[in-house]
């Protein structure tokens, strides 16, 4: 039976795969869906009100405490999570695979190198690492738009920055990462390091890439060719299912205050004194559930997609 | 003699990688300015306000006294003597030393991840070989949806959730660490705190009330890490107790006629039990992570508070310092723990005691 075949003969793949490209199609057509500018500056109901307002006319889901609407943060912020998974899982799928793949097609120092700094990197928590840059990125910002500091210090950093003038160009993009991002591009590469290491140590004892070495074929070729190809699935469906959990934990953060803000976290957070209220759960349902129900759809599509591909490519799964 | 090599091993490879993020650590930091490196060994501010010459002549004692100017390796190494004797810079955020903010928090976040895991270990060890033996049986179905919804769940949301239901509505459990009432019985002189830990400390004062009170306000972060947790634990438990069943040991017992009962919890556990912890020492520090993210929720005062306020507007770059290095700390500490708890349990490296 075909890889494909095999993929759509479950339900759950299909449900994967349905969540998946309606996320996908929802933020292509962002723009149609919600006619919006994407700043969220437009707010629905022009008053001085700062309760949640119920669904009605012009605001299909309500809105939040400051009179945005809930369904237009929850349409764009599918644009701003497809891209922070997607584009995070690339970065970590590449880097991750290539280091993998020539550790183990190298053997011997790199190889052992490799697992050793793979050790250091797991021993270090994301979450520290999402605080220290964001304290770096702070610090930088907070240095170059102050003359002076919060206790009153007259402090002219600008002036004594004087040598870092020539970068002032390169600070800019870079205090415009997201921390969030940054740590995750830092740190995640490991495990697909790790497993892509794994298979291609299996595969390099194998007879047709031997023969290929032996006939003289280029050590590229046999790495771009033979190793990689034959090797890629499973790190493949390690990155479908990072792109739901690299979001959720973004989301998480940005929730808690770590990283940038999101528009699901900050719908979460800015209606978070209506949702911990008495009944507000219930009274204000438009606040807390649309962002949330989206955001497990989010992790359970991929995730969904994930398991499938699995089960699809590994003829000797036990998983359904 | 094996064991004490293992630990002295293990231990080894902790400090290396200790040092090797710490490194990394400051070398990010040598990225930015002189004064925010210089921030990092800055002493209490005594006076509330400094002139800038003042502040000028102090950050020149710095950079003379802690050779700011001189190459990586000479800096970082008098760093490193500096944290070793304690001086991890003063927090201009927490209003205190780094140091000391941070072992004073620790007995919490200690106490968090202890009952945590105390509850998540044998349940998801439980609920895997339960859902592996029987494959496709009830339990296993069920095992399999709960799990699922468990991982989808992700922690922010069922905290929500809990804070919603137990909290405000039930009124059952509450955010923090303790009631507002019991804040001047720990303040107290009389109290005595011997473990760190409220939940004996209190049944150690002979005060039971606090001790359920400390109870009361674990309860929600406690359950939304298990439920995290547990599930993970259970799947991977699961999965190798499959593994493991299907292999001729299991068949040869079987034909001996050992009950299904010894062969799985006995024979099959015993080697699924390594993979097990093996993931879980991997996953050590994506454990003190959702430790963090569910202290921050319920405003449990842990180690991450240390993390969190270094991120208001001053910049604060010991105490962010102070929290990534501490929590490596604390990563390295629970792989090491597992890494001789599977030792124990192994039978395979059980042997060479």
């Amino acid at each position: 039976m075909g890889i494909t075949r095999k993929f759509l003969s479950h339900w759950q793949n299909w449900l994967g795969l349905i969540i998946v490209t309606a996320f996908v199609l929802t933020a292509l057509f962002a723009p149609l869906l919600s006619p919006m500018d994407p700043e969220g500056q437009d707010k629905v109901v022009q008053t001085y009100v700062r309760v949640p307002q119920p669904p009605g006319p012009g605001m299909p889901l309500g809105t939040l405490p400051d009179q945005s609407s809930v369904y237009d943060a929850l349409i764009w912020g599918t644009r701003d999570a497809l891209k922070f998974g997607v584009g995070v899982t690339l970065v970590i799928f590449f880097v991750g695979t290539l280091i993998g793949t020539l550790a183990a097609f190298l053997g011997g120092t790199s190889n052992s190198l490799l697992m050793w700094t793979s050790d250091i990197f797991l021993a270090f928590p994301v979450i520290a690492g999402v605080v220290f840059f964001n304290q770096l990125s702070n610090s930088m910002l907070v240095n170059l738009v102050s003359t002076s500091d919060f206790a009153g210090f007259p402090l002219d950093y600008l002036e004594k920055w004087g040598y870092l003038k020539d970068f002032y160009p390169l600070l800019n993009p870079l205090l415009k990462l997201n921390p969030a991002a940054v740590t995750f591009a830092l740190f995640l590469w490991v495990p697909y390091a790790r497993v892509m290491n794994a298979s291609v140590m299996r595969l390099k004892q194998v007879e047709y890439v031997l023969a290929a070495q032996v006939s003289g074929v280029k050590n590229y070729r046999v790495v771009f060719r033979h190793l990689i190809p034959n090797a890629i699935a499973p790190v493949l469906v390690m990155a479908a299912k990072d792109v739901g959990a690299l979001v959720v934990l973004q989301t998480t953060f940005s929730f808690i205050g770590l990283g940038h803000s999101t528009p699901w976290a900050s719908a979460l957070l800015s209606g978070r004194d209506w949702i911990y209220s008495p009944k507000g759960i219930i009274t204000y349902w438009w606040v807390f559930l649309p962002v949330t129900v989206a955001l497990i759809l989010f992790g359970i599509g991929w995730n969904l997609l994930g398991d499938g591909l699995i089960d699809a490519i590994n003829p000797r799964s036990d998983q359904k | 003699m094996s064991i004490l090599r293992r630990i002295s091993f293990s231990l080894f490879r902790s400090v290396i990688t200790l040092i090797l993020i710490t490194a990394a650590l400051y070398a990010t930091v040598m990225l930015t300015p002189p004064e925010t490196l210089a921030s990092l060994y800055m002493p209490k501010r005594t006076s509330p306000r400094m002139t800038e010459e003042m502040y000028a002549e102090l950050l020149q004692d710095m950079i003379e006294k802690y050779h700011l100017d001189d190459p990586f390796p000479v800096q970082y190494a008098y760093w490193a003597g500096n944290l070793l004797r304690g001086n991890w810079g003063y927090s201009p955020n927490l209003q205190e030393d780094v140091f000391v903010g941070l072992l004073r928090r620790l007995p919490a976040t200690l106490e968090l991840t202890f009952y945590a895991m105390l509850i998540y270990f044998p349940l998801g060890v439980l609920s895997g070989v339960l859902a592996g033996t029987r494959k496709k049986g009830i339990f296993d179905r069920l095992f399999r949806s709960t799990a699922f919804v468990a991982t989808s769940l992700t922690p922010m949301i069922l905290a929500i959730i809990m804070i919603v239901v137990f909290y405000i509505t039930l009124r059952w459990f509450a955010p923090g660490r303790l009631g507002t009432a019991f804040a001047p019985l720990i303040a107290a002189e009389n109290f005595k705190s011997y473990t760190g830990f409220l939940t004996i400390d209190g049944l150690l004062n002979k005060n039971p009330k606090l001790s359920l009170d400390a109870f009361r306000h674990l309860a929600m972060p406690v359950l939304t890490l298990v439920f995290a947790q547990w599930a993970i634990l259970g799947r991977i438990t699961r999965a190798s107790i499959i593994e493991e069943s299907q292999k001729d040991y299991i068949t040869a017992g079987r034909a001996m006629g050992l009950r299904e009962w010894t062969l799985s919890w006995r024979y099959a556990l015993g080697n699924a039990a390594a993979p097990a912890l093996t993931h879980t020492m991997l996953t050590a520090a994506s454990l003190m992570t959702n430790v963090f993210v569910v202290e921050i929720i319920f405003n449990y005062p842990g180690l991450s508070t240390v993390g969190v306020k270094s991120l208001a507007f001053i910049p604060d770059a010991p105490s962010a310092m102070g929290f990534a290095i501490y929590s490596t700390v604390l990563v390295l500490a629970l792989t090491t723990l597992l890494d001789l708890l599977k030792a124990v349990v192994d039978p395979r490296l059980r042997e060479n005691f």
